[in-house]
């Protein structure tokens, strides 16, 4: 079933929906939304260890399907490469050393520093927790700096 | 509705809206770290703009929820994990131009190669939570350190 939804919902759909969703949560079940969490629920499950928060795993998992319903709705749910500018620039072996790299400075950073964009960008911030804001304006920072980096040392189309 | 349904619920529509919004594309959020496609921090923007002020008249008025008793924020004040943390968090995610949330939304819609990040993903916390637990065992019990104690 292609083409049920436009190519890019508007930022002025998305954004409020996230917002809603982070309100809902609290409003609900007083949990704030984030995804390492879940990644951390989804780990103490493969190790056989009772999971604290279950519903985090059915969060996780719930995210998977949300993106192959899009994906559907749109009919580009496809198997594919799909990232872009950096698989043009870089050969098959170096961009999955880079977006391992990638992964594992995310998840461990995320671990140490308490969340992530959707934790403490969007969650946090929103209760206005002073750690929160700070981690995003550390995060926002650092990725614009390092992207400016990356495109420098690359060039091409990064 | 239990909470576990509720978390589904809600993985399924954030999933379904970050990659209907394209925020699952690397192209999307490398130019948007570049300032040159604004439109994610438009969507960032607008969803704390709903958010905030929902949250701040819910804890006014003592809202108590149905599954979770009366409505608390954990607030953090600043300290030095969040920047230190998120220095590593900014880095890699510049690198792999995609965050935990959509890379999951990324593999859901058949990109295979948000595996490899997914998978990193998960190394870096059990690394993170090694290095904690390593910590803990060190302060709580300097003398012997058995291999089972270590527990990772």
């Amino acid at each position: 079933m292609p083409d049920l939804l436009p190519d890019r919902i508007p930022w002025f759909i998305a954004g409020p929906t996230l917002g809603l969703l982070i309100v809902g949560m609290f409003a609900l079940a007083n949990k704030p939304l984030g995804s390492v969490g879940a990644y951390g629920q989804v780990l103490s499950l493969a190790r056989f260890r009772s999971a604290s928060e279950p519903w985090r795993i059915w969060f996780f998992g719930g995210i998977l399907a949300g993106g192959m319903l899009a994906g559907l709705m749109r009919g580009d749910l496809a198997f594919g490469f799909g990232f872009g500018a950096l698989a043009d620039e870089l050969p098959m072996p170096a961009l999955i050393l880079a977006l391992l790299a990638g992964g594992l400075l995310m998840g461990y950073g995320a671990r140490w520093g308490g969340g992530c964009t959707m934790g403490h960008g969007l969650c946090g911030s929103s209760t206005r927790s002073p750690g929160s804001i700070a981690a995003m304006m550390t995060f926002m920072a650092t990725a614009v700096v390092v992207t400016f980096l990356i495109s420098m040392l690359i060039g091409g189309a990064l | 509705m239990t909470i576990n349904r509720l978390g589904l619920l809600f993985g399924v529509i954030f999933g379904f809206t970050v990659r209907g919004a394209r925020l699952t594309d690397y192209d999307v959020i490398h130019r948007m770290l570049k300032f040159q496609d604004l439109e994610p921090f438009l969507i960032m923007g607008s969803a704390v703009g709903v958010a905030a002020p929902l949250l701040w008249m819910m804890e006014r008025r003592g809202w108590v929820t149905p599954l979770g008793g009366k409505l608390t924020f954990s607030r953090s004040s600043i300290s030095r994990h969040h920047v230190t943390g998120s220095m590593l968090f900014g880095t890699g995610w510049a690198i792999a131009g995609t965050c935990p949330a959509p890379a999951l939304a990324m593999i859901g819609s058949g990109r295979v190669l948000g595996l490899v990040t997914v998978v990193g993903i998960f190394g870096g916390v059990m690394l993170r939570d090694a290095v904690v637990a390593r910590e803990a065992t060190r302060v709580a019990a300097p003398p012997v350190i058995e291999p089972a104690t270590i527990g990772v």
